[in-house]
């Protein structure tokens, strides 16, 4: 083993588009998935509407589900699909194939609604089938259910930044060998809840779920997969400050940022954009800017930034995967999108923004403290 | 390749509050399991829970116990004490390289029951607009982080039952892979009105007693509680001339695929998880001396995980005693394998496990040496902390004497 992790698929759930393919034509055409809400009055934000999951996932078994198992049962399929692994080694499942799941408010709707349920009928009239669906880990059990996926399991939780620590939390297991290939990204769903939770923050929320296949170099190509993306460098680090407002030395973000260029032993140099936390919270981007500064001094100005956020609204413990599958559409293209919703009159076609070179930065810093960034690299023989 | 020792433990459990009155609970055989106090239970069947009681959180010093929830207050408590424990307190911390994982089932529950009561009481406009952000699940490592003031990774890996075996597992990974120095590991779950309704309506929760394994056994008993571990490499460890209780060797995880709260059948994932365990340790069947069971005390899960373990331990299965401590302080959820992981530590330093109690009538379906209601000198040199979860998550973490793994 050389312990090199590479992504060789992705499955993606968002306003933006279904699939890694509408999904790439929804980000370069320059839309932005930011629009009135159609289902919570007054809001603005990147919300999916009614979501119907019968066509991924047909009629069976899913009115259990609840909208962040659905998401995420979705784009499990659809990354299955798109690594060739839909057909498992076994009839009964994969038990080398996994799925680890970031996500931030988690079931937050459903275990409110189980509680509410509780006060308006009584505790003894609280519906037992709606009880798993209160526990933070269920998604990812119920789209290993779906997909019969019985290798590793798990669901871990950095607010904002819980997208990017799955894929790093995936990628260790496979470089320990515990599994031959694992599903890894994030899902979150907008609810009543979680627009409360947003509320004055200046954030437009967003959901979706997003999902990288990821396997060992060596495992991919001896079966015949072409990789994508490798997985070069992860950096994590605490603010240890607040759990509801960002560190404004920005120390964190500078920092995570640091240490992801150290592990993937890269120089500023060498790449080609960065892919910005930035999600419209003033706090927020200003440190944001500040640690950038901090980090690559004067020349970050000669680094192409592009903040997806403003396409796709802040998607919480999902939206450090869905940066990250944006970093990898990019570095593909050689080209960032086009900024969104900058279509004007006197710029009807608003064109990508050509970059050049292999390595992607990817931010993922939440008022919560937790700051991760991720460096990834086109794959190259 | 980087060893992991097990240097300090702190425990807030029905059972006693610190790492000595918990142990000297579980080895004397009593119980942290009342009638539940902190809600009303009459309109439902059950009365029986493992609450926590007389924690005080004003050993705080960050953080603000008005605005941190209580599974919070339980884990940095816990760290305080685990610290101590391993002779590093916080201000002797390297703090940038030391870090946190947890495991949790709820989070922080309390507040979405808030949120409910002053939904139902005086409509939603009245709800605080910080109140839903203090519930997710993260903020539980996060505001142990604060109350230290360590930045290295922190990271709440939320599997429910078997939660505490997975933040042990990456606080291990952490420091193999040299990320942080010190990890301060295990897992909290706070008493919550959700998680009771929910077992008791699944018909799950124990009407007397918790008797793992016995052949009345009638279903578990929802606790609280928190442990924390720290974790080191053994070198640092005794360069400090601090007590190493055992070394971490390896975990396994697994996914049953099969159904949201009941085990497979067969104990398939249960059996994968306790072999991916050994084979990472390097250690064989025959190695294994004790296993902290699962053994919620339902019918299911005792009768599966049993089956499970003779399928890994063949004809031997019976020579391996095996214990549940949730007989005597219930199932503390995402703490639960964290706390048996403190007691598979202790009783490998110790020598002595602690029993199954309640363990009136064998069970044909449960075969094994359940070590019934009383503590037995067994010094095993390696152990295994068994911990299934809802969504089919299960985690195996096998720990070992210092000796035995140099």
């Amino acid at each position: 083993m050389n312990g090199r992790v590479v992504v060789t698929a992705a499955g993606v759930i968002s306003p933006l588009g279904a699939g890694i393919g509408n999904f790439a034509c929804g980000l370069y055409s320059g839309k932005s998935a930011i629009a009135p809400s159609p289902r919570f009055p007054g809001l603005c934000a990147a919300d999916l509407g009614e979501f119907h999951p019968q066509p991924w996932l047909g009629n069976r078994g899913i009115r259990v589900l609840d909208r962040s198992a659905r998401l995420l049962a979705v784009a499990a399929g659809m990354a299955l699909a798109d690594a060739g692994l839909l057909e498992p080694a076994a009839a009964d499942g994969d038990p080398d194939v996994g799925l680890v799941c970031g996500t931030a408010l988690g079931p937050l709707h459903s275990i409110t609604a189980f509680d509410w349920s509780g006060i308006e009928e009584g505790p003894n009239f609280v519906s037992p089938m709606e009880f798993p669906n209160t526990v933070i880990n269920s998604p990812a059990g119920q789209a290993a259910i779906k997909h019969k996926l019985r290798g590793v399991n798990s669901t871990v939780c950095a607010g904002f930044a819980s997208g990017l620590f799955a894929i790093h939390y995936a990628a260790e297991f496979l470089r320990f060998g515990r599994a031959r290939a694992l599903l890894a990204g994030g899902v979150e769903e907008i609810c009543e809840e979680s627009v409360l939770a947003f509320r004055r923050t200046g954030i437009a929320p967003g959901e979706g779920a997003a999902l990288w296949v990821l396997e060992p170099e060596e495992s991919a190509l001896a079966r015949g997969r072409r990789p994508w993306l490798e997985i070069s460098g992860f950096g994590c680090v605490q603010d240890a400050y607040r759990i509801d407002g960002f560190d404004p030395r920005a120390g964190g973000a500078a920092e995570a940022m640091e240490q992801a260029m150290a592990d993937a032993g890269i120089a500023t140099q060498e790449l080609a954009c960065i892919i910005t936390s930035a999600n419209g919270n003033a706090v927020g981007d200003t440190v944001e800017s500040r640690a950038l500064t901090r980090v690559f001094g004067p020349g970050i100005g000669r680094i192409p930034l592009y903040a997806p956020k403003a396409a796709l609204g802040e998607a919480a413990g999902a939206s450090g995967a869905l940066s990250a599958i944006v970093a990898g559409l990019v570095l593909e293209r050689q080209a960032l999108p086009p900024k969104p919703g900058t279509r004007s009159a006197d710029d009807p076609i608003p064109l990508p923004h050509p970059i050049s070179g292999d390595y992607a930065l990817v931010n993922a810093f939440g008022c919560d403290g937790n700051n991760a960034s991720l460096v990834i690299r086109l794959w190259k023989n | 390749m980087i060893r992991v020792a097990i240097t300090g433990i702190g425990l807030i459990t029905p059972a006693g509050l610190g790492k000595q009155r918990c142990w000297d609970t579980l080895l004397a055989g009593g119980s942290g399991i009342r009638t539940v106090a902190s809600f009303d239970t009459s309109q439902l069947p059950v009365h029986l829970g493992a609450e926590v009681t007389g924690f005080d959180p004003g050993d705080l010093q960050r953080l603000d116990p008005e605005t941190t929830g209580r599974a919070s207050q339980f884990a940095a408590v816990a760290a305080h004490m685990a610290l101590e424990d391993a002779g590093l307190e916080a201000a002797g911390l390297d703090k940038k390289r030391t870090g946190v994982s947890m495991g949790t089932t709820s989070g922080e529950p309390l507040f979405v029951e808030r949120y409910n009561d002053i939904r139902k009481t005086a409509g939603l406009e009245a709800i605080p607009a910080d109140m839903l952000p203090r519930y997710p699940c993260h903020v539980i490592p996060s505001h142990m982080a604060i109350e230290l003031g360590v930045r290295g990774p922190c990271l709440m890996i939320p599997t429910a039952c078997a939660a505490g075996n997975y933040a042990i597992g990456y606080g291990f990974d952490a420091i193999r892979t040299g990320r942080a120095d010190v990890m301060l590991t295990g897992g909290a779950d706070a008493f919550s009105r959700i998680t009771y309704m929910g077992f008791a309506r699944l018909g799950a929760i124990a009407p007397d007693r918790c008797r793992p394994f016995d052949c009345n056994r009638k279903g578990m008993v929802p606790g609280e509680g928190a442990a924390v571990l720290v974790l080191e490499r053994p070198e640092a460890a005794r360069a400090r001339g601090a007590h190493i209780y055992a070394e971490v060797l390896g975990y396994g995880v697994s996914c049953d695929s099969h159904h949201m709260t009941a085990a497979h059948p067969e104990g398939d994932g249960a059996a994968r998880a306790m072999q991916a365990a050994l084979r990472e340790s390097g250690v064989a069947a025959g190695d294994v001396g004790y296993i902290s069971a699962h053994g919620t005390g339902t019918l299911t899960n005792d009768r599966v995980e049993s089956l499970a373990v003779r399928k890994v331990f063949g004809a031997k299965a019976n020579q391996v005693p095996m214990s549940s401590i949730k007989s005597m302080i219930g199932h503390t959820m995402g703490a639960a394998s964290a706390i048996e992981a403190a007691v598979c530590a202790l009783t490998l330093d110790t020598g002595w496990a602690p029993p199954t109690m309640n363990f009136e009538q064998p069970d044909p379906d449960c075969d094994l040496d359940y070590i019934p209601n009383r503590a037995r000198k067994i010094d095993p040199r390696v152990v295994l902390n068994n911990a299934y979860a809802f969504g089919g998550n299960n985690a195996s973490l096998c720990l070992a004497r210092e000796e035995q793994a140099a």
